[in-house]
Parts: C-alpha cells; structure tokens; sequence
C-alpha cells in the first residue's frame, strides 16, 4: 500500500523532553488517530512533519523529503492546529482573499459553502466568534483547497460534544467527498475510535503501537480477575497490568490465544481510553 | 506571495481612517501656514506596520504561517513589501498634498523643498525598518522597541559628541563633489540597507522554531 506519510527515526531533545526514535508510516486514503496523554510529543511531532521545529530523522509525505520540498507538499496539505492561526482582527473574507493568493488550488466557492454551512459570517472578525466558530473556521480554510492530506492537532480540544460531534461529522464527509488521508492527533480517544482506521499511540516522547484500529480494538482486551488469579498468569501473556481495590485489570494483546490458554471468563472489549489508561498507568 | 502581502493590508486596513484624518490634518495645517508635519505620516505608516507583528504573535501566526506553501520565505518577504508598499504610497500622497498646499498658498510649487524633505523622511522610515524588523524577527516586537530606542539614543549621543568635539567639517568638504548625486547615492544605499535586512530577517526566519 502507498504511502503518504512516512516518518523514520525522528528524533527532537529538549531540555525537559525528548521524542525518541518517533517511526510510523501514514497509508494513503486513511485516517490516522494519534493519541496521547497531554505532553506525550503529539504537537512535536505534529511540528516536525510540518517543519515548525529542526529534528533529526527523515519525513516524507507525498514519498518527497518534506525539508526539500516544502511548496510542493505544502499546497496539498490541510492543517488545523491548536491555538495557532491567522491574527483575530481578520474576518473570513480577509482569509478568502489570503488564501486565495496562497493556494493556486484555492476554492473561494468551497470556503463560502463551509462559511454558510457553519453560520459563519463572512465579515465578522475572528475575535468576535466563539471557540467552537473559530475551529469550524480553521477547518474550513484547511479543507478549501483540496488537500491530500489533513494534519489536525487537537481539533476538538476545547469543545463541547455538540460542537465535538460536529467537526468529527465535517471530516467524515471531507473524507467520503475526497481521496485524502487524515493524520488527526487527539487526547479525546472516543472521537478517534469510530472514523479511524489506524491509531498510532505515543507515550513520553515514543511510539507505543501503532496498529489498525480494528485489530486493536478486536484482539487486545481488558481481564478482570482476582489476585490469585493473576498470579496464574504468565508475564509474556500481557502486557500490563493495574490492580485496584477489589481487582486485577490485565491488558492482553489476544483475547483468543489468551481465553484458550486460562479459564478466566471476564474478558472485557477495551476502549482506546482503557488503552492509554493502561498503557500509561499499568505496571509491566 | 500576494496572499501574504493581502493579509498584512488587511490587518491594517482599521487604521486607513485615522490617516485620512491625518492628511486632513496635514492638509489643514499646511493651508493656515502651520507647522509642516508631513514627515510624520510616513513615519506613522511604519508604527502602523510594526504593530501587526504584535498580532501575529499575540495569534501564533508565524508558525501557522510556515504549514502554508513557501510560509518561511514568503511571510519576511511580504511583510518587508507591504512596509515598504505602505511607506511609498503615504510618502506619494504627501507629496501631492504637499503640492497642492505649496501652490494654494504661494502660487508656486516648491519641488526642491518638498522632495528633499520626503526624500529624507523615506530614508528615515527605511532606516527604522532596516534596524528594527531582523530584531523584532530574533527577539519580538516589544524587545525591539526598546532596542531601537536603545539604538536611537545611542546615535544622539555619539553624534551630539562628535559633532559638539571634532571637527567633521573636512568630511563635508572631501565628500562636497558628491553632492550633485546625493539623492542616487542615497537610494543607492537605502536599497543596499534594506536589502541586507531582509536578507538577515529572512535567516533567522528560517532557523526560528516554534
């Protein structure tokens, strides 16, 4: 399968954080949930692929070296990203006219359709609009001029479920309108488990696992079982555990392999949530 | 390119009413024989363009600006155009008032006068931009304030020294034959100096992370 994005070994040192060794590849035509705790190195991450910061390691989108070809790959990008974006005095009209000097495939016509879709009032300044209108306004200028490929830092943080439920939806639709691929960051894991079909996790500056969200959410699963129980259980057969107050909760990787082997019946679908919980929290 | 240039116009566009105002003002004043303020307006016009790098940053601008196709590059260029474009078009408007006001009152136009004093007052404004935006790009636009004052102030007094101690007149007189292409030489240099500046503004741009 073609790639879209690829990222290999990039790495970034801070002095109180460091992204190590960051490696996934993005298919074409996918959505890509990357998630993570607060901290954990998505908007590093985010800002290396789009060349905000210098890093070692290589990225490619569009199979071209994103530092060489920085117009080229540029004009078929969508970007959303968090807290950052044109100075608030502007209105939507201003931006219209921006971009349209920008993008050579700038469609004033798409941005409009999103601008009325959105109720958002062409000649109104950005400070005027709330946080939910100023996002929705984001995504419409990063959806106007057709990009293959759609970068989006934390585009529901701040919003209430309605409005969450929403942008999810404009993307959904983005998506079945055009061929484009999605790289979508997020510490809101219900968001992601629906319309993703890989999710890439990343915990303290690396890459945990980066699988098809079907498989992981179909094979990995949560045991609850007593104490004793869990002492019965073989390291390698997970790969973390948490114990509270009353129980043991294991993270497996293969419910089947796992309920062929032991007889502990309580074997729980998990959530991207229980996921990053486990991952973060548990004990090896 | 354009884009870039279009949104820093945009974001001035609030102040177009107070320097119409101002040529009112200046046109005014001119008329009832005032004080000449026709320097100011050139200068005004660059305050106006250093204020939209507070917005910018106040926004992240500058580092959405980068996601953008050849964002690095173009968003120092069109900012050093739009000064520029904004400088040239107040200083021409000024001097056509300036004509009109020299004719209404003494039935003449007095070119030499008017010129060189718009001339000068470019050259000023340039100069202003020349210093201050590759420091507003390393440090912000409130460091840079207080640099440029730090600059300005320092230029006073070092000149005020030299010209009150030594004796500079031989400088005027060796360099008296260039006087005929003073206004050459001195576009010459200002093109020479602005461009330097972009050029400078440009490399830290392009190493500045966000």
């Amino acid at each position: 399968m073609e790639n879209i994005l690829e990222i290999k070994n990039l790495c970034k040192k801070y002095d109180n954080f460091e992204l190590k060794n960051i490696t996934f590849d993005l298919p074409k035509g996918m959505i890509m949930g990357f998630i993570g705790e607060n901290g954990a190195g998505k908007t590093t991450t985010i800002k290396a692929i789009l060349d905000i910061i210098k890093y070692n390691g290589e990225i490619k989108i569009f199979g071209l070296d994103n530092h060489k070809n920085d117009k080229k790959i540029k004009e078929d990008i969508g970007v959303v990203l968090d807290d950052m974006f044109f100075p608030e005095i502007l209105t939507p009209n201003d931006i219209n006219d921006t971009m349209k000097g920008i993008y050579e495939n700038w469609d004033s016509k798409m941005f409009y359709d999103y601008l009325n879709e959105f109720s958002l009032l062409p000649n109104k300044q950005i400070k005027t609009f709330s946080k939910g209108m100023r996002k929705k306004l984001e995504i419409a200028s990063a959806l106007s001029h057709h990009p293959k490929l759609l970068i989006l830092d934390e585009p529901t943080s701040g919003l209430d479920p309605v409005a969450r439920s929403e942008v999810i939806q404009i993307f959904q639709s983005f998506i079945e309108k055009d061929d484009c691929s999605i790289l979508l960051s997020s510490h809101i894991t219900t968001d992601l488990e629906h319309i993703a079909d890989y999710i890439t996790f990343i915990n303290n500056g690396e890459i945990v696992l980066s699988k098809t969200t079907s498989e992981l959410l179909d094979k990995y699963g949560i045991v609850k079982c007593s104490e004793s129980e869990f002492k019965k259980i073989d390291k390698k057969d997970y790969i973390k555990y948490k114990k509270s107050k009353y129980e043991y909760e294991v993270l497996i990787e293969n419910k089947k392999d796992f309920k062929s082997k032991y007889n502990i019946s309580i074997i729980d679908k998990i959530t991207l949530d229980d996921l990053m919980v486990l991952m973060i929290k548990g004990v090896e | 390119m354009i884009g870039f240039i279009k949104k820093d116009i945009a974001m001035i566009k609030s102040n177009f009413k107070l320097m119409g105002l101002l040529f009112i003002v200046y046109a005014v004043m001119g008329l009832l024989g005032e004080m000449d303020i026709s320097f100011i307006l050139p200068f005004l016009s660059i305050m106006i363009m250093i204020s939209t790098f507070s917005y910018d940053n106040y926004n992240k601008w500058d580092a959405y600006s980068i996601t953008l196709p050849n964002g690095r590059k173009n968003s120092v260029k069109a900012k050093y155009l739009a000064t520029i474009l904004m400088i040239l078009i107040v200083s021409i408007i000024t001097i056509i008032l300036s004509f009109v006001i020299s004719y209404v009152n003494t039935k003449t136009i007095n070119y030499e006068q008017i010129l060189v004093t718009m001339f000068g007052t470019i050259f000023g404004t340039l100069l202003v931009l020349t210093f201050m935006y590759p420091i507003i790009y390393k440090y912000g636009v409130e460091k840079a304030r207080i640099g440029i004052f730090i600059i300005v102030f320092g230029l006073v007094v070092v000149g005020g020294f030299l010209l009150q101690y030594l004796d500079l007149s031989f400088i005027a007189k060796s360099l008296s034959f260039l006087e005929d292409y003073l206004i050459i030489i001195l576009i010459g240099i200002t093109i020479i100096m602005v461009y330097v500046s972009y050029i400078i503004s440009q490399k830290i741009f392009s190493k500045k992370e966000f």
